[in-house]
């Protein structure tokens, strides 16, 4: 029992109460029925701050005079749940949340959980199918001040979980959001939640990143001061001047960045922490708390000879940051980028787009070992960017300050002594140039901590990180909070924009005085959007959009966006492809009971099991589903419902209609009897009570009546007609 | 072992890099992806973000992690 949820294990013990073996007494009875009806709307998430409060006065009651021992010591036992797991009762009301899952209508869904930030996905899902783009936006800036930029490049985790690429294709998040954060723009419905009153208390962010952005919006709606001290004169850090404006266009930076501003929040640009501001000033000037949220700017350098001594060696970030500040110019004819990852791909289509005439990337590895997006590989070699698989750099080649070619040499891939994981070694006489005028180097970043020392209680992993503790983004320093590429090295959007908000939330409990999470939180329900109906042959059949793309011409001359975005009628179709795993929790019970009690086995949803996935089609349900409703009585989260319309009875799953058959009607009394098929088969398993010979539709009673007139017919009690 | 986008894999034990923290302990036996490989230069020793189920993303160590088989 020790895994199962404390409120789930109230209502188990609650429910032992009040059956055939529990409480004797009606009282007793009578009080665990009253705190059962309180404890599964804590469950459901229903609640309200006034039913812990009256869940004890209730058990206090067990205690009265003349209470029998059972009553009493049944009293003791709830008391001592909600002693013991007071904070996870309280977390339920307040978050709407289940950290175990046994509370089925609170567990997050896949793509929730998968989310870094833990944004509501079939929530905001289903307000975009709706067309409520500013509601759904309303939603992820709870949980993500930027989804705007998100939308354009996040790495989507939340697709990798998606259930419905269990059937077919993971439902296009990302791109949805996008269209929606546009949308609201747009329409002047992207607006700021309003702040919690001023506390008067203050906190410093270092670095205008998405880590630092997304902890500053997190405290400033808490109330705090925020200040944020950046280096650059731009917001956005990487965001900024990482990622390159065809991917990620500025105005979108800056939007979403000015909103932030809206809230009080103060950046000040050109500002290098502990040269142009040091701590004691900040210290001095009454600020409490500081998270660090420095990135990873520093690049490491490829250690070949010749590369300290021609200028046109450049290293990738400071390339992609100059081009982002407003340097346009031509890096040179033929450009050799080296490197596997995003950093290094930006760099080629970047040179490509300045002018340059070739552009080759050189990595080591094969291409299906590129840590780079395969989209993002794919539209490179469509712009014309050569790949040299394979490849080690050795050297620069040239003469005075310039560069003539990169020595490479050609590699295989093999195991080294006493490891399975390949590595590249360089095949003997395999030399050869790659002919060069600049040479790009992007084959990773670290923290650059210059600056730093202020700090002097923090620790640095030894991978140059600062090392915190996940749960709240502390670092060993008191007050001192990190998030970020600075805490995970360069990393992903969202995993910083997560990390800012758990910083903020930590911060916010540091200042109050309330002791830190053990580990990070399980992310929170905000709503329970109603489903989206549609046919078992639409929902199975809704492919998803192609994302129309800018010509190739100006892909490769412009810094316009590359892609174009979806069509609104797509945009909605493709939300309301979404299975709504915030509904159905997959448990499978549905499956068991049709094929397992029933018999029937019509559902056929092999998306269930996230392991061991097998065929799913809502369409084949329709074949031999009765619509008896014995999955949807059985279905703990409503996910499958039984209802009727227009004179049919419909089974749908989450909004998805599998089944729908003509009612029939009792045709002596008129009484409704169900679907034709449900009336085969009830007659089929009582076959041997009713007359096989019936081919009237009839009630039981009306059979039952027919049968007795018959009999008592037969017997000679009445006379036949 | 090298760790692609989209692996399928599973926190087969604890590992003994001090980037594991206590509460990694409750992520052992779960399976997942990989959805952010060591992106800059193909490094054991780096941190993988992994998708795992149930149990949200989380950046780990690669020596307790083994892939399952199947991409997505």
């Amino acid at each position: 029992m020790d895994k199962i949820c404390p409120v789930r294990q109230t209502i188990l013990f609650l429910t032992q109460l009040i059956g055939p073996q529990g409480l004797p007494d009606p009282k007793g009875r009578r009080i665990c029925e009253q705190i059962l009806v309180l404890a599964e709307e804590i469950a459901e998430g229903t609640a309200g701050e006034a039913h812990l409060p009256a869940i004890e006065a209730l058990v206090k009651e067990c205690n009265d005079a003349g209470t029998p021992e059972q009553t009493r010591q049944a009293g003791r036992i709830i008391q001592g749940l909600l002693t013991d797991h007071r904070e996870v009762f309280v977390n339920h009301i307040q978050t709407r949340n289940c950290p175990t899952h046994d509370c089925g209508k609170l567990a997050p869904s896949p793509c929730q959980m998968a989310c870094p930030a833990g944004i509501d996905i079939p929530t905001y899902l289903a307000l975009i199918a709706q067309g409520k783009d500013a509601e759904a936006i309303e939603v992820i800036r709870r949980d993500n001040p930027l989804p705007w930029v998100c939308g354009l490049i996040c790495t989507r985790p939340c697709e990798m979980m998606c259930v419905r690429a269990r059937i077919d294709k993971a439902i296009s998040i990302k791109f949805l959001k996008a269209f929606a954060a546009e949308r609201a723009m747009s329409e002047r419905a992207y607006t700021n939640p309003t702040p919690q009153p001023a506390n008067g208390k203050k906190v410093c962010v270092v670095g205008a990143g998405p880590g630092g952005l997304s902890c500053a919006y997190y405290l400033a709606l808490m109330g705090y001061g925020v200040r944020i001290i950046e280096a650059l004169p731009v917001p956005g850090g990487m965001l900024m001047v990482g990622i390159p404006r065809y991917r990620l266009p500025g105005e979108v930076i800056n939007r979403e960045v000015a909103m932030i501003e809206d809230l009080g929040v103060d950046i000040r640009y050109n500002t290098r922490f502990g040269k142009d501001v040091t701590k004691d000033e900040l210290d001095r000037e009454g600020f409490e708390a500081y998270c660090i949220a420095i990135g990873a700017h520093k690049a490491w350098t490829l250690s070949i000879e010749g590369e300290k001594e021609f200028p046109k060696v450049i290293e990738a970030v400071r390339f992609l940051r100059d081009v982002a500040l407003g340097d346009h110019h031509c890096p040179g004819k033929n450009v050799v980028v080296v490197g596997g990852g995003n950093v290094a791909i930006d760099a080629a289509r970047t040179s490509l787009r300045l002018g340059a005439e070739r552009v080759t990337i050189a990595y080591r590895r094969t291409r299906a070992q590129m840590p780079a997006d395969v989209e993002e590989v794919e539209q490179a070699a469509e712009a014309g960017i050569e790949f040299s698989f394979l490849t080690i750099p050795t050297a620069i080649k040239g003469e005075g300050h310039n560069i003539h070619a990169l020595a490479c040499i050609k590699a295989e891939l093999k195991a080294k002594k006493g490891a399975n994981r390949l590595a590249p070694v360089p095949i003997e006489g395999g030399e050869f140039d790659i002919r060069a005028d600049v040479v790009i180097s992007a084959i990773g970043q670290y923290v650059d901590n210059e600056g730093m020392e202020a700090f002097t209680g923090i620790d640095w992993s030894r991978r140059g990180t600062i090392d915190v503790n996940h749960a709240g983004m502390e670092t060993a320093q008191p007050g001192v909070f990190a998030a970020g590429d600075a805490v995970s090295g360069p990393a992903t959007v969202i995993e910083a924009i997560g990390g800012g908000k758990r910083a903020a939330d930590a911060i916010d409990r540091y200042l109050r005085g309330i002791p830190q999470p053990r580990a990070p939180r399980t992310p929170v329900r905000h709503k329970t959007e109603p489903v989206i109906e549609m046919t078992a042959h639409e929902k199975m059949t809704i492919k998803p959009p192609e994302m129309p793309m800018l010509n190739l011409y100006r892909r490769r001359t412009t810094f316009q966006q590359v892609e174009l975005g979806y069509e609104e009628a797509d945009v909605r179709r493709e939300a309301a492809r979404c299975l709504r795993c915030d509904i159905c929790r997959r448990c499978g019970k549905c499956v068991d009971i049709c094929r397992d009690k029933m018999g029937i086995n019509a559902l056929k949803l092999g998306y269930l099991d996230f392991d061991e996935s097998g065929p799913t089609d809502f369409r084949v349900t329709a074949e031999s589903c009765i619509t008896c409703g014995a999955c949807a009585a059985n279905c703990e989260n409503n996910a499958l419902k039984i209802d009727e319309k227009d004179g049919r009875r419909r089974l749908l799953l989450c909004g998805t209609i599998l089944n729908s058959q003509t009612i029939q009607y009792c045709e002596s009394c008129g009484a409704k009897l169900g679907s034709e098929a449900y009336i085969r088969f009830i007659a089929g398993k009582t076959r041997s009570m009713t007359q096989a010979t019936e081919t009237r539709l009839l009630c039981n009673n009306c059979l039952r009546r027919k049968a007795a007139v018959s009999n008592a017919a037969n017997s000679g009690a009445l006379p036949m007609r | 072992m090298t760790f692609q986008r989209g692996d399928k894999i599973e926190v087969f034990k604890a590992s003994m890099d001090d980037a594991w923290e206590d509460y990694m302990n409750d992520f052992i036996g779960c399976h997942g992806f990989i959805v952010d490989p060591d992106t800059s230069v193909n490094d054991p020793d780096a941190l993988v973000e992994v998708s795992l189920e149930g149990k949200g993303t989380h950046r780990l160590p690669q020596d307790c992690l083994r892939r399952l088989g199947d991409q997505v």
